[in-house]
């Protein structure tokens, strides 16, 4: 060993606790956020065996109605909607766009999107029934 | 006024002796509302238990070394009141995420090695010579990067960040803040070489967007808003044609 080495002071080394997340409600509200992307996945893994199905015919097709996937889907909804809110939300700090040399500002930038995400629903919304009529 | 009182739990450790840091409890006098937890640090040090270390300099919130985590919070202690606390302890620990050397110390080598790194100074491909004068700039080049350039390197953004505190490869808050910074001012053409930093793995891309770097930063900077601003341009610059230029 050398002197160096020798001379070197022992350091505690920082261990993040399992808990780190429970701690402050930014860190809870975060794992929250990361977290409804799972049944988002799940529920569209399952859209696409539905239009599988769809697609083999209608003898083959008997889209799942019970009443725990109900339930199950509002919860989705519920976690989609907030997914979309904290990324549309976030999204205005990320962007960055200029007129005129001048900076749009952020709250302008998140208002435009909740404006196309509205208007986005309400077109899909209208395909979705128009066709199912 | 006189008589009222605060106690002030420091972590101690001494790595000769201890296998890991423990809080000692010290009651000291609260004379006057304008204290802040600095202050109480340096009444236990004169007058209770001169072996407590920790580091401090200016105590105006501008060098950025007084950072400790606070009743579990990052903060500068020059900056944190003890009047916001009282009655309660103040329970004052070394930033998290950090090894600890003694007490409140804490090793800062892994954020010089990144700082260095980000190479944040203004790089040019050719130098201007002194007598062309002065390199102007208009005040909206300026703005564009003024708040990324407040950063005192006070490491309370990785103290707050889960992200380095699971995985301390990541480049951190402060690091990518400053090297936008520098990609922003029209003086610096250091981009392509910031570049393999900044965008790697371990760089912008391993940050989950937690955002509580920017909550705990002391002059406003926003670094979470830095990163994701690198990452949306890095991607342009891959994806759109002739967007890998200077």
């Amino acid at each position: 060993m050398t002197n160096e080495a020798q001379a070197a002071p022992r350091e505690y080394r920082w261990r993040m606790p399992a808990n780190w997340w429970t701690r402050n409600r930014h860190y809870f509200l975060y794992v929250v956020r990361e977290f409804t992307v799972v049944p988002i996945a799940l529920w569209l893994l399952w859209l696409l065996v539905e239009i599988k199905r769809a697609g083999d015919g209608p003898a083959r097709y008997s889209p799942h109605g019970s009443a725990a996937f109900v339930v199950f889907s509002v919860i989705t909804l519920v976690f989609a909607l907030y997914h979309s809110y904290t990324f549309l939300s976030l999204a205005g700090v990320i962007i960055h766009f200029k007129v005129l040399d001048r900076p749009l500002p952020s709250r302008l930038i998140v208002l435009a999107q909740f404006a196309l995400w509205a208007v986005a629903s309400v077109v899909v919304g209208f395909v979705l029934i128009w066709f199912a009529r | 006024m006189a008589d009222k009182r605060i106690t002030i739990q420091a972590t101690r450790y001494d790595p000769d002796k201890d296998e890991r840091p423990r809080l000692q409890s010290y009651e000291i006098p609260f004379s006057d509302d304008s204290m802040v937890v600095l202050d109480a640090l340096n009444y236990i040090k004169s007058e209770v238990d001169g072996s407590l270390s920790y580091r401090w300099s200016c105590r105006m919130g501008i060098c950025g070394s007084c950072g400790m985590m606070v009743n579990g919070t990052p903060k500068l202690t020059c900056n944190a009141f003890l009047r916001d606390y009282w009655p309660r302890p103040v329970v004052v620990e070394p930033l998290n995420n950090f090894p600890v050397i003694r007490d409140l110390v804490i090793d800062m080598d892994d954020f010089m090695h990144k700082l260095k790194a980000i190479k944040p100074w203004i790089i040019r491909r050719q130098e201007i010579p002194l007598g062309a004068g002065e390199h102007r700039q208009t005040n909206e080049q300026i703005d564009d990067f003024r708040q990324f350039s407040q950063c005192i390197n006070c490491m309370l953004c990785y103290a707050a960040c889960p992200v380095y505190g699971l995985n301390n490869e990541f480049l951190g808050p402060a690091a990518i803040a400053l090297a936008r910074r520098y990609n922003l001012d029209s003086r610096d053409q250091g981009l392509k070489q910031r570049l393999p930093v900044i965008a790697d793995n371990e760089g912008v891309w391993e940050c989950s967007f937690v955002g509580e770097c920017s909550v705990v930063c002391p002059k406003g900077v926003d670094p979470a808003k830095a990163i994701q601003q690198t990452k949306l341009e890095t991607t342009m610059r891959f994806v759109l044609p002739y967007g890998n230029r200077d």
